[in-house]
């Protein structure tokens, strides 16, 4: 089982790496974002109540979970190509457990998008952010991440195998990614945002994992926000896996 | 090696896939389910190879049941798919890499495999390119390699020679028909081809609408509807034909007599003996024949007396139209296409299949084994009745 999961990692981590230009491309529109909301963005920070020095500071968590969001989204279209290409078939009628098939697949989104968000962090740092990078800070925000891209990929698989088609995966997942991101912290934090926002906030896990990174990457860490938030993330990826790996075994011909 | 009994399956749309089909297919044979697109054949192979479920019937490959010991059979089988099952950005070695280690082989044995594999593919000069330089000739013997890579007992082979070029067609032929000498190794193999059932098969099973209608050596079957047609032309046409088959009717060794365009088709026994006696009839009335040639009555022949219909018609279309796909009512080719064997709910006997069935004994045996023994298949039942050397010079129908 762990042996299975390693070799087909192993060969998405080769896919991957032989269209390294795809994975770069996934971090032009965070990267516009960063830059771009950033700016616009600036006065909120002289706003009375707001919780940062700098709104670019502020926005650097919110835009991590988007590259996450926007990275591991796409995960179920490739798992219908490969089940039009044949490979999965031939996966199949190896003696390879089904689990073994899904968790490779859902890990290699998940490290693609750990790899995707270190860049961005580091370019963050080069535009002057004053996050905390330290280990400290930087290995707890990335559990985040990793698990976090764990649950979209799962998500996409997942309704990559209820839907059978790229077309609608792709509608329904950026349907999905903009929600979930308007209605957590990452770009506006919760004592400016109406009531009802707030409400549905409270509700949405997404605002969980961004509070835990910014907890993280914070000057002053605290432990119960960051705790409770990989409480939940963590939660919320056994669940998204669990659904990903049900719904990839259901089929039945 | 093979045995179906009864198997039915429909689909969730309520179409009936496979309709009470039997089929057994002995070890070291190649056998071929003929079908026009739709017959159930794709269907049949992926039940067999663990793939899909069933409703209902009982199914043994190598001797394991496929429904209660579906890791055995696995073990057991190769399989290659109608698409390519191998992956573009990586090269033929990693694809055999990776197929072996799912397989569980080790470092060196799968490096012992994937040389040897790569020789008898003739891959080796390409082995460590990505696959997507490769042309469909050499990705579909990739696939084949990749699929033999545990050196299976029977190997499934969903329309191996789509959508090849003539001459990777001959190529791929030649290759199956030595595996098959070879190494024993059993094929079953699905083709809308008349040609390819014929040339490469020992036995054709003849499949319309998930059920085997016929299935015997293509001579025979093709024996079966007798005889040859000879094809008569004239210098001056019409009314002569017509006398000159007035006359022929008379003759004890004529069948039957039908004209197509300007030709004369006669249906005889033994064309040989029938043509100077043709000829001799025709000087007799004084009619100068133009042309007169011999042909073989062919599957298609026996495809439309078993069926009633004809293969030719739908011979080169693959598949649907992206855009059918795509509207269609969710029934596209990958959708849902595969089982869980862990969840099947049939509660069939341990007690079948028998496990001393055909080829269990075969112990697994190395490729110089397997050479020594290359030919010694004469006394096979049903097997092609013509010579090897001449098997792949026959005339061609393309």
């Amino acid at each position: 089982m762990v042996s299975d999961i390693w070799w087909l990692f192993n060969k998405y981590v080769k896919l991957s790496l032989r269209t390294p230009l795809w994975s770069l491309f996934n971090l032009i529109q965070p990267l516009i974002w960063l830059l771009i909301f950033g700016q616009l963005f600036q006065s909120m920070a002289h706003l009375p109540g707001f919780p940062a020095a700098s709104y670019f500071d502020f926005f650097i968590p919110g835009v991590l979970v988007m590259t996450v969001l926007f990275g591991s989204s796409w995960s179920g279209v490739s798992l219908l190509r490969e089940i039009s290409a044949g490979t999965i078939d031939k996966m199949l009628v190896a003696p390879v457990s089904r689990l073994a098939i899904v968790v490779s697949r859902l890990l290699h989104a998940a490290v693609q998008v750990v790899i995707q968000t270190s860049i961005i962090l580091v370019i963050a740092t080069l535009l002057g952010s004053a996050v905390n990078l330290s280990l400290t800070g930087v290995l707890p925000a990335m559990l985040i991440v990793f698990l976090l891209g764990l649950t979209f990929s799962a998500v996409s698989n997942g309704l990559a195998m209820l839907l059978q088609r790229e077309e609608p995966l792709v509608v329904l997942g950026n349907l999905m990614t903009m929600p979930l991101l308007f209605f957590s912290s990452a770009m506006v934090p919760e004592s400016l945002m109406p009531g009802w926002i707030q409400s549905l906030a409270a509700l949405n896990p997404v605002n969980y994992a961004v509070t835990a990174i910014r907890s993280a990457l914070g000057a002053t860490p605290s432990l119960t926000e960051y705790a409770i938030g990989l409480a939940v993330t963590f939660g919320f990826t056994v669940a998204a896996v669990a659904w990903a790996f049900t719904s990839f075994n259901a089929q039945r011909e | 090696m093979i045995v179906v009994e009864n198997l039915k399956k429909t689909f969730a749309s309520g179409v009936t896939a496979i309709d009470a089909l039997s089929l057994e297919v002995r070890g070291a044979e190649i056998c071929a389910l003929l079908g026009p697109n739709g017959a159930g054949k794709t269907t049949t192979i992926r039940v067999l190879t663990t793939l899909a479920g069933f409703d209902d019937g009982r199914v043994s490959v190598a001797g394991y049941n496929v429904d209660t010991e579906p890791a055995r059979v696995r073990q057991a089988i190769g399989l290659v798919t109608q698409q390519t099952g191998v992956d573009f950005l990586l090269t033929g070695r990693e694809n055999m890499t990776l197929q072996g280690r799912l397989h569980r082989l080790p470092k060196t044995r799968l490096a012992e495999r994937i040389d040897r594999l790569s020789e008898y593919f003739q891959l080796a000069d390409h082995l460590d390119q990505p696959v997507m330089h490769y042309s469909g000739g050499l990705r579909r013997r990739l696939d084949i390699a990749t699929a033999l890579i545990h050196e299976p007992k029977v190997l499934f082979l969903d329309e191996p020679t789509l959508g090849l070029d003539i001459h990777s067609r001959k190529m791929l032929w030649q290759l199956i028909d030595k595996l098959n000498r070879e190494q024993q190794l059993t094929i079953l193999l699905t083709t809308h081809y008349l040609e390819e059932a014929e040339h490469l098969a020992h036995r054709v099973a003849i499949m319309t609408a998930g059920k085997i209608s016929v299935i015997d050596a293509p001579r025979t079957l093709i024996d079966s509807i007798g005889g040859q047609s000879l094809i008569l032309t004239l210098e001056d046409g019409g009314t002569t034909m017509t006398t000159l088959q007035h006359a022929l009717e008379g003759l004890p060794f004529v069948r039957e007599q039908r004209f197509v365009g300007n030709e004369l088709h006669v249906y005889v026994d033994n064309g040989a003996e029938s043509v100077p006696k043709i000829v001799r009839a025709a000087d007799e009335l004084g009619i100068t024949l133009k042309t007169l040639s011999l042909a073989r009555p062919n599957l298609d022949d026996v495809f439309l007396k078993y069926t009633g219909q004809t293969l030719d018609s739908d011979n080169d279309q693959t598949e649907q139209p992206w855009w059918q796909q795509w509207a269609g009512k969710g029934s596209g080719t990958w959708q849902k296409k595969w089982a869980d064997p862990a969840k099947s709910d049939d509660a069939h006997t341990s007690s079948w299949p028998p496990h001393d069935a055909a080829g269990e004994n075969d112990s697994p045996q190395s490729w110089q084994q397997h050479h020594d023994r290359a030919g010694d298949r004469s006394s096979t039942p049903g097997q092609a009745p013509w010579p090897d050397s001449s098997r792949h010079d026959r005339p061609g129908k393309e």
